[in-house]
């Protein structure tokens, strides 16, 4: 099932375009990154989703409704950088939240106390003007104001990046327990957020989407092996000889030591331990590391 | 100065009433608000010598929204 | 309606919070009667300012009580419209430069709604305090230049009311239209002298323009009737309102909220 289709979607500004003909659809019910180096263009695609801009060319078709239709009352967002009424207090910015999308004061006074809870506010903070909150907790009625309505999606723009490693943390976890009920799409420039949490990624470079996929295909497919050796001297000698094996793909010299990149681990490991034993290799590291999503990244946007 | 006492004070008086409600108002507000556009003190001041303009002047421009 | 409620709620405890329900009635009050009370002291001004030399013969004008309400207005015209414009520049603008309606626009939220909302609640404000206002100065007016009849005070407000039912629709339209609340002020006010300026030019055509409410009112305390033209100035005032806040209804529809 998919809850939401992007076509052709561009956006152009007079001296640039932030969005270049992205075409991607989102999976119900799943954690979706949208990933990216700062300047790729992730805060215009969700700022077109929640219908804060208007696409120059393209369209938007939410699960069933028309490509016209309104689709604020399904979608809940946060910005970057979220800003309130800070005169208000955290339950009276809720309740304005709630009853702007439809709820009944009645339900949204029981909604509030329940979206409280599940993203941590306490009791006493519940009734303090928001020009008190700190960055942590203003992040968190962010996200609270996001789903106060149970929306079908929820769209977080960078929701983690500006909080210290505790609030972090708590986010993520918040993050995990939400995607239960909703589809959650959400950018990021750090990888190790996406990974955590995300079940599909889609790459983004200078307003392209240039790769995109289930986690674990993609994974797959740009996983690679990676041995590190370290030797006494003469590192140029043993690369020219590592490199005349066929499943060797790449090698190169990275601070004293020699990375090999190889299609297939096992027959390579051999390769290299028969050599070393054989000639005599004056061999000081040896070590596999497995390509992480980070290299995979790198990679995708270095192509 | 006899003109003075021919100035009926009750028909001043409630002018005055109004121009130190509205000194008290700023003075309140200012003490509770967090922060202000430009030094506290200076409101403070303005609020208290520029009369009638001054506590005018702190709620249209003094205020962080 | 449930959320056009919601909407108009806020902006009435936001004025509420930052006190503008206190200070607003209060100085157009203060404005109200100031030029009434100052002319009708003016002698005792003058000596306490040192007298006129000895033998000026200099006679004070007498004022009716139409020339008192004429003072009161003449003060809001000036001074209670720029009060009126320099607290409403910012209520939708500031809200779009703050960043504020990123979260409230995302919402279900239909423009028609936030506008009129925040529209009703900026009336509701003005005429209470042009009501209060003129009250006082009604009060007084009876008091130290004559007779003024209720109902004559009544009219007042009504039709005076309506030019700043005007100047407020004028400040929201601009709130949409521009995201720095000194612009807005700035636009307002430009758009109000220059209206000015063009109905005294042409005065003879433009008698049903809304910078001739007040002229008209004088007419009408001096003639104890409401002359045609008031009429006619009032029905384009009002429709002038209601089309400056649909204008901003789809100028706010039609802009991008986000930078």
């Amino acid at each position: 099932m998919e809850i939401l289709q992007v076509n052709h979607l561009s956006k152009h500004y007079k001296t640039k375009t932030a969005v270049n003909n992205v075409q991607f659809s989102l999976p119900s019910e799943k954690c979706i990154a949208l990933i990216g180096p700062n300047g790729a263009g992730k805060t215009t695609i969700l700022r077109i989703l929640a219908g804060l801009l208007k696409p120059s060319e393209g369209t938007v078709s939410f699960q069933g409704l028309d490509a016209n239709a309104d689709i604020r009352p399904y979608i809940g967002y946060l910005p970057q950088y979220p800003v309130f009424h800070g005169w208000m207090t955290a339950r009276e910015f809720l309740m304005y939240s709630g009853q702007l999308a439809f709820l009944s004061k009645s339900e949204t006074t029981k909604r509030a106390d329940e979206v409280f809870d599940q993203v941590g506010i306490t009791k006493e903070a519940r009734d303090e003007r928001i020009n008190r909150f700190s960055g942590g907790m203003k992040q968190r009625l962010g996200i609270a104001q996001a789903i106060i309505h149970s929306p079908k999606m929820l769209i977080l723009d960078e929701p983690v990046s500006s909080l210290d490693p505790i609030g972090r943390r708590e986010v993520l976890t918040l993050m995990e327990k939400l995607k239960q009920e909703m589809t959650i799409l959400f950018s990021t420039h750090i990888l190790g957020d996406a990974e955590e949490v995300s079940d599909e990624l889609l790459l983004l470079h200078n307003g392209d989407i240039v790769e995109s996929g289930a986690m674990e295909h993609l994974r797959a497919k740009y996983q690679t092996t990676k041995i590190e050796l370290g030797f006494e001297s003469n590192l140029e000698t043993y690369q020219q000889q590592l490199d005349s094996f066929p499943e060797v793909t790449n090698s190169h010299i990275d601070r004293n030591l020699l990375h090999v990149t190889t299609t297939d681990i096992a027959k390579t490991r051999s390769n290299i331990l028969q050599l070393a034993a054989n000639k005599n290799w004056p061999l000081t590291t040896f070590s596999i590391s497995r390509a992480t999503l980070e290299d995979m990244f790198m990679k995708v946007v270095n192509q | 100065m006899e003109e003075l006492a021919n100035i009926n004070w009750a028909i001043i008086a409630p002018i005055l009433v109004i121009q130190a409600i509205l000194m008290v108002v700023a003075l309140i507000d200012l003490i509770r608000t967090k922060e202000t556009n430009g030094p506290k003190w200076l409101w403070v001041l303005i609020i208290l010598f520029v009369s009638t303009l001054g506590p005018i002047l702190y709620f249209i421009l003094g205020r962080r929204q | 309606m449930m959320q056009w409620m919601t909407l108009f709620k806020k902006e009435l405890l936001e004025n509420w919070r930052n006190v503008k329900w206190i200070w607003v009635p209060l100085v157009i009050i203060l404005l109200a009667i100031l030029d009434p009370l100052a002319n009708y002291y003016m002698p005792q001004i003058i000596d306490m300012a040192g007298g006129m030399p000895e033998g000026t013969a200099f006679e004070l004008p007498e004022f009716s009580p139409a020339d008192a309400v004429m003072m009161s207005l003449g003060q809001l015209s000036t001074m209670g419209v720029l009060v009126i414009v320099l607290m409403s520049m910012g209520t939708i603008s500031g809200e779009r430069k703050s960043g504020v309606s990123e979260l409230i626009l995302v919402k279900p939220v239909s423009y028609w709604n936030y506008v009129s909302a925040k529209w009703t609640s900026y009336l509701l404000l003005i005429w209470l305090s042009l009501f209060l206002g003129l009250f006082v100065s009604w009060y007084y007016i009876n008091l130290l230049f004559g007779e003024l009849s209720f109902v004559a005070f009544i009219q007042v407000v009504f039709f005076y009311g309506l030019w700043l039912t005007f100047v407020i629709s004028l400040s929201i339209f601009y709130n949409t239209l521009v995201k720095l609340p000194g612009l807005v002020a700035f636009l307002t006010i430009a758009t109000i002298i220059a209206m000015s300026g063009i109905t005294q030019v042409f005065s003879h055509v433009l008698a049903w323009s809304p910078n001739m409410i007040a002229q008209h009112i004088h007419e009408m305390l001096l003639i104890e009737q409401i002359p045609g033209d008031l009429i006619g100035a009032a029905i384009v005032t009002f429709i002038l309102s209601i089309l400056l806040i649909i204008g901003a209804t789809f100028t706010l529809q039609k802009k991008e909220l986000a930078n």
